[in-house]
């Protein structure tokens, strides 16, 4: 066996990776080989100097400080469920619609229609949209050469001839129109408020939401409240975030989560002017001692002194919690 | 020469993880009794789903081990201490992706060893070069012979001199390259196998014994400059 290879085997059985079956083959080279006997020697003094600094158990105090310190971060990270379950929303609107990309094109810009709704459908749904079957010729294309596809089914050749048949899905664009308490509406809107590839789209559909729930047609459930709070949480432009603002404010005295949302507004949005305007949102909850925590630390910490000054206001309006 | 007189050191007996609750059977934490991987793998579902309890009954059962880790490899208190912050949040914030394709520990290690290899990248770009080391009479010390003659009578301040020399050592890991540092401490200081060490750092055990080798030899070198 050559040195190069026993040198190895030495630093593996040192660390007691080497293979059994290799061991005789080693004890019968170092028997006869100085060099590598050397070399375990070397081998030998890098562990005894390496024991110089040998690891040591994390004191008591030291995993008591780092768990109570993790509790802690855990405790402040925003609430659980409803902030996960709208991005998980999100993020799966998304990629249902990058599945009909065809179905992507066609969603307007201006106003709000089904059309944008059956293609989201036809990404998720190919096979309950409604297909049409057309024969086409191999040779020569057919007359109607344009059409709206969806997603392609199916493709059979048919025996003993030149023709082939495609299943195929359309798409069919819809108007529908009516108030949010239709329940279509409601459901449309909120797939819209989930568009990620077409913002003009989902900014329409979140601002008629949001004047909806001030005006207190039927946000009382769920969906529409968490979408708006899906909205002051992510999206891009500040107003977008302030008309969700507007559009919680009827719940933040009587919903912890719509509270919640709006206090992490207020300590962590990056727009000054959405940050003010939740100032003015919790005017209801102020005596809460959550409340009164975040805005103490926003009137000390926040970049804006028109802010601290507002935050501080506030504070001081506000009678003593004994 | 039986080989197995080679072997010369034991890895740390009190290796990962620590709970009592767990039955490992080797260093490395391999060969874990099927029923408590059952538990863990309940836990984890439950921590999925967004129980604290189940979170913090996994944090229990590998945070000891990640300190002792960050600990050893960063020599500071406060690093270790950022460093389990920040590998349990993320495992706070990704459990969910969590697929079971790998086991937790290695999954929770591979977390770890990411955010020390930033330091130790971090701390590279941040450092002057060491001076040599002399000792009090002002000869250059030689470790790799001063290890083995403990000339303890001739030296009064016997912890301080260990220290002194431990510093030393940490200097000549600090030459290594962030990834043979992380593969050697992994190996030598923790115990794993080359095996597990490959896929923590998500590449072969070939490559992570190459790295070892490399490692190894470097030290040698940088301790035998002394000379």
């Amino acid at each position: 066996m050559k040195c190069d290879l026993a040198q190895e085997m030495i630093a593996m059985a040192v660390y007691g990776e080497l293979p059994d079956e290799k061991t005789p083959e080693l004890e019968q080279h170092m028997a006869g080989c100085d060099g590598c006997r050397e070399e375990l020697e070397a081998v030998r003094a890098l562990a005894k100097a390496m024991s110089l600094l040998p690891v040591e158990e994390p004191s008591a105090n030291l995993i008591a400080r780092s768990r109570l310190r993790l509790e802690e971060a855990i405790d402040a990270l925003p609430r659980g469920s409803w902030l996960l379950r709208g991005w998980r929303r999100f993020i799966q609107g998304f990629s249902r619609l990058r599945s009909a990309p065809v179905a992507v094109s066609a969603v307007l810009v201006a106003g709000l229609t089904a059309g944008g709704y059956s293609g989201f459908q036809a990404g998720e749904h190919a096979h309950s949209a409604s297909a049409s079957t057309a024969v086409v010729q191999s040779a020569a294309p057919s007359d109607d050469s344009v059409i709206d596809v969806a997603g392609i089914d199916s493709i059979a050749r048919e025996p003993n001839s030149g023709n082939v048949e495609v299943v195929y899905n359309r798409i069919q664009p819809e108007t529908i129109r009516g108030s949010l308490d239709d329940p279509r509406i409601r459901q449309l809107l909120l797939a819209a408020a989930q568009n990620r590839v077409n913002s003009g789209v989902r900014d329409s559909s979140l601002r008629v939401l949001a004047d909806e729930c001030r005006a207190g047609h039927q946000c009382d459930d769920g969906p529409v409240r968490n979408a708006l709070m899906v909205a002051l949480r992510y999206d891009k432009s500040p107003a977008v975030r302030m008309k969700a603002l507007e559009g919680l404010q009827p719940y933040v005295a009587d919903d912890v989560n719509v509270r919640d949302a709006v206090l992490e507004a207020l300590m962590k949005d990056s727009d000054p002017r959405v940050r003010t305007q939740a100032i003015g949102l919790l005017e209801p909850v102020e005596a809460d001692s959550s409340v009164r925590e975040v805005l103490h630390t926003v009137s000390v910490r926040d970049d804006s002194p028109e802010i601290r000054t507002a935050t501080r206001q506030v504070l001081d309006q506000m009678p003593q919690v004994q | 020469m039986s080989v197995d007189s080679l072997r010369i050191y034991p890895p740390s007996s009190a290796n990962f993880p620590s709970s009592p609750k767990a039955k490992i059977k080797s260093s490395s934490g391999m060969a874990i009794d099927p029923s408590v991987r059952a538990t863990e793998a309940d836990l984890i579902r439950e921590a999925q789903q967004g129980s604290r309890t189940a979170f913090d009954a996994l944090v229990r059962q590998y945070d000891q081990a990640v300190l002792r880790l960050a600990l050893h490899l960063t020599g500071s208190e406060q690093d270790a201490e950022d460093i389990h912050q920040e590998a349990f949040l993320k495992a706070y914030r990704y459990i969910g992706n969590f697929r079971f394709e790998c086991s937790f520990y290695t999954w929770i290690y591979r977390i770890v060893t990411n955010l020390c290899l930033d330091l130790l990248r971090r701390r590279k770009s941040r450092r002057e070069d060491q001076a040599v080391t002399f000792d009090s009479s002002g000869e250059e010390i030689d470790l790799l012979t001063n290890v083995s003659d403990q000339r303890a009578s001739s030296n009064p301040d016997r912890e301080l001199n260990r220290k002194y020399l431990g510093e030393r050592i940490r200097q000549a890991l600090d030459k290594l390259t962030p990834r043979e540092r992380m593969v050697f401490e992994l190996k030598h200081f923790q115990g794993l196998k080359l095996r597990t060490i490959g896929e923590i750092l998500n590449t072969t055990e070939e490559t992570a014994k190459n790295t070892l080798f490399r490692a190894t030899r470097k030290l040698r070198a940088n301790l035998a400059e002394l000379r």
